[in-house]
């Protein structure tokens, strides 16, 4: 079938890691403007939960097409690294790059793989709690150094991620031309410090 | 300019077929010209190796001008050596230094077999253009220049693209072994122009479908490929594949 044909592509794969990606970027905005309420109080963003697991239906359809995205997105990132290894196995004595400042790409597998460590520490740590007390949680969690110490390596790990992830899925999607491509580029440094900046802000509400 | 002469020590990889292991071998020479091209150089290298009746080292090489696409090794880890937007042929000894220790080494890929020293087998990239990069129809005699009107920016960006020598450094350089920039290239030439468009959905699936069955990698945007590349040919061409092979599998 022509869409199974087209998954299996070299190209397809790419689809994927990019609308997966995508939707994983939307899931940032709306988890970055859902946890913003915390600047406010407590209490507000207590009110912010509450209201949001007043509708299980869509809590339930939503945190399972998260998590099979994000299942996606990592299974596929993964078998792309090993594909890709394969079709370069020898590699070359001097090992050196033409492209200036392209650590975030070559560590994207890596960077990946601590985010799917910090997202399993943070969903034991938070998700799976008693959401009427979620506030305190949070408040209690943020109050050791060690714990923001780990999410906010989490959040610069992400940042490099997103650095080439947001233009790679752009790149993925054909959106290419000269008239875009500054922009672009200077998307590629706000919407990765964005997320850096707001949810670091977050994680240090609390130690002081 | 004056001439000057340099001392270069060579790091070069030596296999003797295709099934052989292959390994690095050190060769010192004296007196290069800096007027030499790289090729020229090797040259001389191998008329040494003659001499002392040893195996030359086979590389290789066609027109010495640019615009064949037959030479091609990666000189300290990068395709074509360090010029911007030059093959290795007209690559000039100028750009290197007294003393320099130089590695040169074939163009590695999955799908670029090893056949003797630098020579590597590239034909699967031809077997690309045989699935689909060609205009299926004769079109006879000469048309009239004008007869068909292209947009002059259209025309430069398939020219652009056209100008593709199908050397495979976009490949020896991609972290992947991904040959998405030639095919690209080689896609986008045709489906920018209107002699292109009647084949331009089967020509999009046939040369993809092809260059997964090669073995290249897959493209992870690392833009190396751009880097090297000695016509200077953009990703965007890549991003125009992915536009065209979405097209061509969807509507």
């Amino acid at each position: 079938m022509f869409f199974i044909q087209f998954l299996k592509s070299s190209i397809g794969k790419k689809w994927i890691m990019a609308c997966s990606g995508f939707c994983l970027i939307l899931f940032l905005c709306s988890h970055a403007a859902g946890n913003a309420t915390l600047f406010n109080s407590i209490p507000l963003f207590q009110a912010y939960a509450d209201q949001l697991h007043s509708h299980p239906l869509i809590i339930s359809v939503l945190s399972k097409a998260l998590s099979l995205v994000f299942v996606i997105h990592t299974t596929t990132g993964v078998l792309l690294f090993l594909q890709n290894r394969k079709a370069r196995s020898t590699g070359y004595k001097v090992q050196k790059r033409a492209v200036k400042y392209s650590q975030a790409s070559r560590t994207m597998i890596f960077s990946g793989l601590f985010i799917l460590l910090y997202v399993l520490a943070h969903t034991y740590a938070v998700s799976f709690g008693d959401h009427a007390t979620i506030g305190l949680t949070i408040s209690y969690l943020f109050s050791s150094p060690l714990v923001v110490l780990f999410y906010i390596t989490s959040f610069i790990v992400l940042a490099i991620h997103l650095s080439h992830g947001f233009w790679s899925m752009l790149q993925t999607f054909g959106v290419n031309h000269p008239r875009y491509n500054k922009l672009i580029r200077n998307l590629t440094y706000i919407v990765p410090i964005f997320f850096l900046l707001i949810f670091s802000a977050i994680s240090l509400l609390f130690i002081f | 300019m004056s001439t000057t002469s340099i001392n270069l020590s060579l790091e070069i990889w030596r296999q003797k077929d295709s099934k052989a292991k292959g390994d690095f071998e050190t060769y010192k020479l004296t007196n290069i010209s800096t007027d030499m091209s790289f090729l020229e150089m090797l040259d001389v290298l191998n008329e040494q190796l003659t001499r002392e009746g040893s195996d030359p080292v086979a590389f290789d090489h066609d027109c010495r001008e640019g615009i064949c696409g037959m030479c091609g090794a990666v000189i300290n880890g990068i395709a074509h050596g360090p010029e911007p937007e030059t093959t290795l042929c007209q690559l000039h000894m100028r750009h290197f230094n007294e003393g320099d220790t130089l590695v040169i080494e074939p163009f590695r890929s999955r799908a670029f077999p090893i056949h003797k020293d630098l020579v590597t087998d590239r034909s699967a990239l031809d077997r690309i253009i045989q699935a689909g990069g060609y205009v299926s129809v004769n079109t006879g005699g000469t048309p009239d220049g004008n007869s068909t009107p292209i947009p002059s920016a259209t025309a430069e960006l398939s020219m652009d693209a056209a100008s593709c020598i199908g050397c495979g450094a976009c490949v020896a350089s991609c972290p992947n072994g991904a040959a998405m920039l030639f095919t690209g290239a080689k896609i986008s030439q045709l489906s920018l122009l209107p002699q292109g468009q009647p084949e331009r959905k089967e020509r999009a699936m046939a040369m993809v479908t092809a260059m997964d069955k090669e073995g290249f990698g897959n493209c992870t945007n690392e833009r190396e490929c751009e880097a090297v590349c000695p016509k200077g040919i953009s990703i965007r061409n890549i991003a125009r594949m992915n536009r065209e092979f979405v097209k061509a599998s969807f509507f």
